[in-house]
C-alpha cells in the first residue's frame, strides 16, 4: 500500500494546504481559551495565503498579507527532515514536515503543513537529498569522469608522439 | 500467583496498546526507509537494558516521592488523628495513581521508540502523544558522539548522538532537551553503541564531501570543455596530416 501511494504521489500538484488545516488551526486556537480570536486570525490568514511550489530542484513556500514571507530552498541542501504528528494531527490525517538546512537558526527553516500524504512527501524529499541515492551516482559518474578526464590526456600524448616522430624524421633531436 | 499477575498485567498492557494504536493512531509497526533493492535495512528498538534503566529511575523516584507522602501523612496523623483518617484515601491515591501512569508511560515510551539504519541513512521515531520522526543521510553527518553515564554502564547501554551541520544555539549539547534538537539525532539506550558508531563513521569516511550540500563530484570533474577537446583533436589531426 505504501508503494502504491508513493507511485501516485506527485508533489508538483501540491499548491495549497488542505482544508482540514484550517480546522486544525481552529482547534489549536481553542486551546488558548479566551484569546481564541487573537490566536485564530493570524493562523487563518496564514492558511488563506499559504502557497507551495515544488519543482525539479527545490521547494518554495509563501504566506502573509501585510508581512509577506517567502522561503526557497533546494533539495540538495537539506540536512535533515523531521516529520512530527501530535495526536490531533493524527486524528485529522495531518502532519508537519520540517526541513532543515545547515544554517544557524534553531528552528526548522521550513515547515510544510497541511499535506495529507505527508509520509510520501517526506520520502520524496528524502530521495532528493544528498546521499540518499549514492549507489546510482557512484556507478554512473565514476566511469564518465575517467573517460572525460582521459580523452585530453590521450590526445596530448598523441600530439607529443607525433611531434617527436616528426622531429626525429627531420634529424633534429629535440 | 506471580505468574497470574504477570499474565493479567500483560493483558492490560495489550489492551492499552490496542487503544493507543486504534484510537490514538500510534503506529504499531516500525518506520520504513525507502531503499534500493539489495540494500540492508535494519530496524531495532533500544536494548532491554534501557527499559531496566528507566525502571530503576522510576523506582528511585517512587521511593523518594511516596516516602515524602508517607512521612507527611504520619506527621498529620500524629498531630490530628481525625485529619489523618480523612486524608488517608487522598494520600493513597496520590501515592499510587501517578506511579501506575508513569510505569505504563515508560513501557509505552520503550515500545514507541524505533531506530532504522540503512546503508545510506537513518531514521529515528520517538514519542507517544507527539510522534517525531527524524531522517538524516550519512552524507550529511558531521560528527558522532557516544555518551555513557555510570548507571548506563551498569546496564550496558549508551547513547549515540549524531550531529549534522548547522546551529540551533539555544541547545547546548547533552543538556536541556536533545530529543527535539534540530540538527541532531539521538539513538538512546543501545547495547551496541560502538558497532553503530563504527558503522556510521565508516560511511562518513567513504564520503568525499563536506556534508554541506556540496554538488556531486562529476559536476566539477571535467576541467576540459568539449570545445577544448575538439581543438586538441584538430591539432593532432593537423600534425598527423603534415607528417
Amino acid at each position: 500500500m505504501a508503494t502504491n501511494t508513493e507511485f501516485h504521489f506527485d508533489p508538483k500538484s501540491i499548491k495549497r494546504p488542505v482544508e482540514s488545516l484550517a480546522r486544525y488551526y481552529g482547534l489549536v486556537s481553542l486551546l488558548s481559551g479566551p484569546f481564541f480570536p487573537f490566536a485564530f486570525v493570524p493562523l487563518y490568514l496564514k492558511y488563506m495565503t499559504l502557497r507551495y511550489q515544488f519543482d525539479e530542484s527545490g521547494v518554495s513556500m509563501s504566506w502573509g498579507i501585510l508581512f509577506k514571507r517567502e522561503i526557497h530552498l533546494t533539495y540538495r541542501r537539506i540536512q535533515d527532515i523531521h516529520l512530527t504528528q501530535n495526536i490531533l494531527q493524527r486524528w485529522m490525517g495531518l502532519a508537519t514536515v520540517a526541513i532543515q538546512t545547515a544554517s544557524g537558526s534553531a528552528g526548522p527553516e521550513m515547515s510544510i503543513e497541511g499535506v495529507l500524504q505527508a509520509d510520501a512527501l517526506r520520502d520524496y524529499l528524502y530521495r532528493q537529498m544528498r546521499g540518499a541515492r549514492g549507489e546510482k551516482e557512484a556507478t554512473s559518474h565514476e566511469p564518465a569522469q575517467d573517460a572525460s578526464a582521459d580523452e585530453p590526456l590521450v590526445l596530448l600524448r598523441e600530439i607529443r608522439d607525433l611531434l617527436k616522430a616528426r622531429s626525429l624524421s627531420e634529424g633534429r633531436p629535440s | 500467583m506471580s505468574q497470574q499477575v504477570e499474565q493479567v498485567s500483560k493483558w492490560i498492557y495489550a489492551g492499552l496498546w490496542g487503544v493507543m494504536t486504534r484510537w490514538f493512531r500510534v503506529p504499531d509497526r516500525p518506520p520504513a526507509l525507502p531503499s534500493a533493492v539489495g540494500e540492508s535495512v535494519e530496524s531495532f528498538k533500544p536494548a532491554i537494558g534501557f527499559l531496566n534503566y528507566l525502571k530503576l529511575q522510576f523506582w528511585v523516584g517512587l521511593l523518594a516521592i511516596d516516602g515524602a507522602i508517607l512521612l507527611a501523612w504520619i506527621a498529620i496523623t500524629i498531630a490530628k488523628p481525625v485529619w489523618g483518617l480523612i486524608l488517608l484515601a487522598p494520600a493513597l491515591f496520590l501515592a499510587i495513581a501517578p506511579d501506575i501512569v508513569v510505569y505504563l508511560a515508560i513501557h509505552l515510551r520503550y515500545d514507541t521508540t524505533w531506530y532504522v539504519l540503512s546503508d545510506r541513512s537513518l531514521r529515528i521515531r520517538r514519542g507517544i502523544w507527539i510522534i517525531h520522526e527524524t531522517t538524516i543521510t550519512f552524507e550529511n553527518i558531521q560528527n558522532v558522539t557516544v555518551r555513557q553515564g555510570p548507571l548506563q554502564r551498569w546496564f550496558g547501554i549508551a547513547n549515540v548522538s549524531i550531529d549534522t551541520a548547522g546551529g540551533g544555539g539555544q541547545q547546548p549539547h547533552g543538556q536541556s532537551n536533545p530529543w527535539q534538537a534540530s540538527h541532531c539525532g539521538l539513538i538512546e539506550g543501545v547495547a551496541d553503541a560502538h558497532r553503530i558508531r563504527g558503522l556510521i563513521m565508516s560511511r562518513l569516511g567513504q564520503s568525499r564531501t563536506a556534508g554541506l550540500g556540496d554538488e556531486d563530484l562529476n559536476s566539477r570533474s571535467s576541467t576540459w570543455s568539449s570545445e577544448q577537446v575538439a581543438t586538441l583533436r584538430e591539432i593532432r589531426d593537423l600534425i598527423a596530416a603534415s607528417t
